[in-house]
C-alpha cells in the first residue's frame, strides 16, 4: 500500500490498473488519494503541439538533397544553424535582387502572400515586401517596408531585410515593422535573430525588441499574433507621431499636427474597421479636439 | 541485402520515418527540455540513418535513430543549461469546461501552472517515463524497451515520479 515503504512501485500499479479490488478500494478511503486522482486529471489534460509527420518529412528530403554524402562529424551538426541566424545576417543586406516577385498593401489593405516554400507573410496597410522567386529555393529572403507578419516552415535560414536591419530565421512566427526610424520586431514561436544597425539581439517566443531613433529597447508580450490580424493597431509607449502615421495608413487620411508636440509619448490600441471609434479613442485620448473636412480624407486637430 | 528490409529503399525510409518520427521528437523533448531543438535533432538523425543506410537495416535503424538523437541532445546540452521549457509547448485539451464556475476555472489554470512547473522540476529520467506513460500513453513494457532497461526499474521511476509530483504540488 501507498505508506508501505517497501512497496516502491504502488503508484505505478495503481495507473496501470494493476491493482487488485481490494487495494484499489483502501487507496480510495486514503487521505492522499484525492491529490493523486488530481495528478492525473492533470495529466491528462496536457498535450503536445502537434507534429505533422508528413511536412517533416518533406523537409527532411529538401536537406537530405543539400547535403549530399559529405562526413561531417554528427556532434557539432547543430551548431551552425544558431550560429549562422546571427552572424550572416549582416552580409546579406548587400544582396542584389533577381526576377523579383513585389507585393504591395494600399491604405486601410492586408495582404496574405503565400511564398513559394509554404511560408506565409501577411502584410499590413502601406506596405511592400519584395523576394526573388528563382533563388527561393537557396536564398528565402524578403526585403521588407512598412509592416509584416511571417509563419516561416522549417527549413533554410529566412531573412527579413529593412532599412533598419535584419531578421534571421528557420522557421517561426514573428511581425516586423519598419518605418522611418522606427523599427520593431516581436517574436511568436521559435527563435529569431536581429541584427540592427550595431546592434544585435536574439528573441525567443514572447519576446519583443525594437528601435527607436537610436534608442533599443527589449520587452515581454502575450498572445499568438499580432492585433492588426484581428483589425487592431496596438502602440505601447511611442510618440504620437507614429500613431498618426498608422492612422493615416489604416484610413488613407490626413492628419494636420501643427501645433501638436508629436514627440507626446502613447501606449493604446485603436480598430483598424471603424474610423470614427478609431479616431475618438485616440484623440480624446490625448485631450485633443478633432474635426474632419467635408471629404473625409482630412483630419484637423485643434488642441 | 533484400529490398524491404533496407533504409536506402526510399519507400521503407519514408514508412519508418512516419512510424517513428513522433514518437522520437517527444522522447528528446522530454530528455532535453526544447521542442523546437528536437524537432532538429530528430530531422538530424534521419539524415545520418539516410547517409548509411548502407550499414543500417531496418531492424536496427529504431535503436540507431534513437542513440544518434541521444548522443545529439547530449553534446548540445553540454554547452547550455538545461532548462526545461514546458510551459511554452504543453497546451490543455480542451474538455468540457464552460459548465463550470469562473472561480473552478481559475483554481484548475492554478493548479495546472503549477503542475507544469512540478513536471519541469522532475529529475530528467522521471519526466521521462511519466510523459511517455500520461501523454504517448505507452506501456511501461515500451517504455523499457525504448531506455533500455527493465520494466521493474520503469515501475519504479513512474512511483517515484507521482511522489515527486506530489510533494512539489502540494494542498492546492
Amino acid at each position: 500500500m501507498l505508506d508501505d515503504k517497501k512497496d516502491d512501485i504502488f503508484l505505478s500499479r495503481w495507473i496501470s490498473g494493476e491493482l487488485s479490488e481490494e487495494e484499489l478500494q483502501k487507496f480510495q478511503a486514503h487521505p492522499e488519494y484525492k491529490h493523486y486522482a488530481k495528478i492525473m486529471a492533470g495529466a491528462d489534460a496536457l498535450d503536445l503541439r502537434s507534429y505533422d509527420v508528413d511536412d517533416e518529412l518533406s523537409s527532411l528530403k529538401s536537406k537530405r538533397h543539400q547535403k549530399v554524402p559529405k562526413k561531417t562529424g554528427s556532434v557539432i551538426k547543430l551548431w551552425p544553424y544558431f550560429a549562422a541566424a546571427a552572424s550572416i545576417a549582416i552580409i546579406l543586406g548587400l544582396f542584389l535582387f533577381g526576377p523579383n516577385e513585389s507585393f504591395s498593401t494600399d491604405y486601410g489593405e492586408t495582404l496574405t502572400v503565400q511564398l513559394p516554400d509554404g511560408s506565409e507573410m501577411i502584410l499590413n496597410a502601406r506596405s511592400e515586401a519584395i523576394f526573388d522567386k528563382e533563388n527561393w529555393e537557396k536564398t528565402r529572403l524578403v526585403s521588407l517596408q512598412g509592416e509584416a507578419f511571417f509563419k516561416v516552415k522549417k527549413g533554410s535560414k529566412f531573412t527579413v531585410s529593412t532599412k533598419s536591419g535584419e531578421v534571421s530565421v528557420l522557421g517561426t512566427q514573428f511581425n516586423v515593422q519598419s518605418q522611418n526610424s522606427f523599427f520593431a520586431v516581436q517574436c511568436f514561436e521559435g527563435k529569431v535573430s536581429v541584427v540592427n544597425k550595431n546592434h544585435t539581439a536574439v528573441l525567443t517566443a514572447g519576446k519583443a525588441y525594437r528601435n527607436l531613433e537610436n534608442t533599443p529597447e527589449n520587452w515581454n508580450f502575450s498572445g499568438h499574433q499580432p492585433t492588426w490580424l484581428t483589425h487592431t493597431s496596438s502602440f505601447r509607449s511611442i510618440p504620437i507621431q507614429y500613431v498618426f502615421e498608422e492612422l493615416e495608413k489604416q484610413y488613407n487620411i490626413q492628419i494636420q499636427k501643427s501645433n501638436i508636440d508629436l514627440k507626446t509619448i502613447y501606449t493604446g490600441t485603436f480598430p483598424n474597421n471603424n474610423k470614427e471609434v478609431a479616431l475618438r479613442t485616440v484623440f480624446s485620448t490625448l485631450g485633443m479636439d478633432y474635426s474632419i473636412s467635408k471629404d473625409g480624407k482630412t483630419v484637423v486637430l485643434e488642441k | 541485402m533484400s529490398d524491404k528490409s533496407s533504409t536506402c529503399n526510399e519507400k521503407v525510409f519514408d514508412e519508418f520515418f512516419k512510424s517513428h518520427a513522433k514518437l522520437l521528437r517527444n522522447y528528446v523533448y522530454y530528455k532535453f527540455g526544447d521542442l523546437d531543438q528536437a524537432e532538429d535533432i530528430v530531422q538530424d538523425s534521419f539524415i545520418k540513418l539516410w547517409n548509411n543506410c548502407s550499414k543500417v537495416n531496418l531492424d536496427k535503424a529504431k535503436s540507431y535513430v534513437y542513440t544518434v538523437a541521444t548522443n545529439l541532445g547530449i553534446s548540445i546540452t553540454r554547452h547550455q543549461k538545461v532548462r526545461f521549457k514546458y510551459k511554452d509547448y504543453v497546451t490543455q485539451r480542451k474538455t468540457d469546461i464552460n459548465q463550470e464556475s469562473p472561480e473552478f476555472i481559475m483554481l484548475e489554470k492554478e493548479y495546472m501552472e503549477k503542475f507544469k512547473n512540478a513536471i519541469a522540476a522532475l529529475p530528467e529520467r522521471q519526466r521521462e517515463v511519466f510523459l511517455l506513460s500520461r501523454i504517448d500513453k505507452k506501456t511501461y513494457r515500451e517504455i523499457a524497451e525504448l531506455s533500455g532497461v527493465s520494466v521493474k526499474a520503469i515501475e519504479k521511476l513512474m512511483h517515484k515520479a507521482l511522489v515527486a509530483l506530489r510533494k512539489t504540488i502540494g494542498n492546492i
